[in-house]
């Protein structure tokens, strides 16, 4: 699907709002057909780059290529970009249908592939057809946009920017406002949404896990800066820094130090690892993940512990267990009663090694 | 006894209520009985007579001063609501402290008495020696309708979503095309809601007009000068035609900022 052509490529890119710095040379680059999504806690700069995209804001040094050409400067009207906006941002001086018409009505009858007034008309209702038709909102034509709930606007916003063909599509935060059942099922959509049509979705949102289900690529973002950008499943897995391992999914983040390659020493137990290129005794952050800790007896567990706490969780029960120095966060499908003494152990490849954060 | 004392604070509540009512608007209604009074005198009551509106109609004097202030309504409400709702945007846009600042400038004229606002716009057109009349008059009017179009129009801005604007770029409106085709639509209602204040102004001003026009009256002016003549029944007659128009206006503006509280 993702095809290799690099269609926006954001070079060494700075944002300053008076003195304060809200982003800092930024480099990033975006393929054709890809969903992409900006993901970091709020004020991290995530939705500044989406409006220097978008053209709403621009660069206060560095590039933004689109198709190879610099449009730092170009204004939003001539870009080949649309947006799905935090709140909707709909007119509500017109119906569902104009509100989808309103950038194909701004058009050329020409640009339309039509000769007269009568055949752009015709043209239009089509495609506002088709796309009520894509959001699953048909008969809403006559409606008044007040009148609709949360996420049948939000499904009138989608239309209303993908009606025009942009070659991006860049969504704030859309889902934000809408309940978690409706969300995960908007999360679906959207992503076959983007397949069916094969734009590029460039995704801004807060929410690691919609980050982690819908997106080719994710870029984590804090304080102005990429930290890390890759697959979603290699984020998770790899996470380049504490930051990183602890904004995507849960981690116990613990400060350790580096022996030898493959080994690392942790609350005063040596562990076995997989990580290398580390300076002999150098101070580290060792992340684990909850769901990735085992639960052995006491006499076979390389840490003992007792159990504090217990809550299920659904699928599993996440059990906060005492260990002296800390207290660790484990995930388990077999529950261990609150003041049991436990056992746990890690194998190698689930130690994440990150180097100390400046 | 509980139930005694509350019958008396109803009672005591009912007539206080209706004395106030009374106060405001037995003098109006006694305007309107008198005149439709056969008989010059304010004494007596003749019969019934629709003469002194006909004779209203047939005074050139007052079919002049009608023609001014419509005039100078029209004129003053049009160009109040285009400079007002231009300069509404300009101070949405405004960072917050240069937008109180603008606020409680634009707000003061309104809280000022009129006969400042008149002496002052009439001491600025001698300075600059512009010949007072209808001219000048209008200019004033519209000096004193502007506020109204911005408490009017800046509501409705604020409660506009801050993406209107942007949403209209986006979707390949040039900046003018934005204003037009989206943020002016999306604040219509205030639009018209400040219109319909401002030409209520415009309607009933007399100090203001008074002081920055010369030969050229309004009604208000007209009532004014026949009064200082001893009233006549066609003065009640206008007075009342008067009150029913701006009433008419005001409850249309009550409705409409009603229908958008709801």
């Amino acid at each position: 699907m993702v095809q290799d052509t690099r269609l926006i490529e954001i070079k060494d890119v700075c944002k300053s709002f008076g003195d304060t710095e809200v982003l800092h040379h930024i480099n990033l680059y975006i393929r054709k057909c890809e969903f992409v999504t900006l993901l970091g806690p709020s004020g991290c700069g995530k939705t500044t780059l989406l409006r220097l995209l978008g053209g709403f804001e621009t660069p206060t040094s560095g590039q933004i290529l689109f198709d190879g050409a610099d449009v730092a400067q170009v204004p939003p009207y001539k870009r080949r970009i649309n947006t799905v906006f935090q709140k909707y941002a709909l007119f509500s001086h017109l119906n569902v249908y104009d509100n989808i018409a309103f950038g194909l009505n701004l058009k050329n009858p020409e640009a339309l592939g039509a000769k007269s007034r009568s055949e752009k008309k015709e043209e239009i209702r089509r495609r506002v057809e088709r796309m009520l038709k894509l959001v699953k909102m048909e008969g809403f034509e006559k409606r008044s946009v007040d009148s609709l709930s949360g996420g049948q606007q939000q499904r009138i916003a989608i239309a209303r920017a993908l009606v025009n063909e942009p070659e991006v599509l860049l969504l704030d935060e859309p889902l934000g406002a809408l309940d978690l059942k409706l969300r995960k099922e908007m999360q679906v959509e959207l992503k076959s949404m983007q397949q069916q049509l094969g734009i590029t979705f460039v995704y801004v949102t807060h929410d690691q896990e919609e980050a982690l289900t819908m997106s080719d690529n994710v870029a984590v973002m804090n304080h102005g800066r990429i930290l890390q950008i890759g697959e979603p499943k290699k984020i998770y897995d790899e996470p380049k820094s504490a930051f990183v391992a602890d904004f995507i999914g849960e981690s116990n983040i613990i400060p350790g130090v580096m022996l030898e390659d493959d080994l690392v020493e942790m609350l005063g137990v040596k562990f076995p690892c997989v990580d290398e290129g580390f300076g002999e005794n150098e101070p580290v952050d060792v992340v684990v993940r909850p769901e990735d800790v085992m639960i052995v007896g006491t006499d076979v567990g390389m840490l003992t512990g007792t159990v504090e706490s217990v809550i299920f969780k659904g699928v599993h029960y996440e059990m906060m267990i005492d260990i002296g120095p800390m207290r660790w966060k484990v995930h388990s499908t077999t529950m261990q009663p609150a003041g049991s003494r436990v056992g746990l152990t890690v194998v190698p490849y689930n130690i994440h090694i990150m180097r100390k954060e400046a | 006894m509980i139930r005694k004392s509350r019958g008396a604070a109803r009672v005591l509540k009912g007539s206080y209520l209706a004395l106030v009512l009374a106060f405001l608007y037995l003098p109006i209604l006694v305007m309107f009985a008198l005149s439709f009074n056969e008989s010059v005198s304010r004494a007596s009551w003749t019969g019934f007579t629709l003469d002194w509106y006909v004779q209203l109609f047939h005074d050139q004097n007052i079919i002049n001063a009608l023609k001014v202030t419509l005039e100078v309504a029209v004129i003053a409400t049009a160009a109040s609501v285009v400079i007002g709702t231009l300069g509404a945007i300009g101070m949405y846009c405004m960072k917050q402290g240069w937008f109180n600042l603008m606020a409680v400038l634009s707000n003061i004229p309104m809280t000022m008495p009129d006969m400042v606002t008149g002496v002052s716009l009439m001491l600025m057109f001698v300075f600059v020696k512009v010949p007072l009349g209808k001219a000048t008059m209008i200019m004033a009017h519209i000096a004193f309708d502007i506020p109204y179009v911005l408490l009017s129009v800046l509501p409705r801005l604020q409660m506009m979503n801050p993406n209107i604007y942007e949403a209209a770029l986006d979707l390949g409106c040039k900046p003018r095309q934005a204003l037009t085709k989206a943020i002016v639509p999306e604040i219509a209602p205030g639009i018209v809601t400040g219109g319909l204040l401002a030409f209520t102004m415009s309607l009933d001003d007399f100090v203001i007009s008074y002081f920055t026009s010369n030969t050229d009256q309004n009604l208000a002016m007209i009532v004014y000068s026949a009064a200082r003549l001893g009233v006549k029944p066609t003065m009640y007659a206008l007075s009342a035609l008067m009150f029913v128009c701006i009433l008419a206006l005001l409850l249309i503006v009550n409705r409409r900022s009603g229908l958008e509280i709801l």
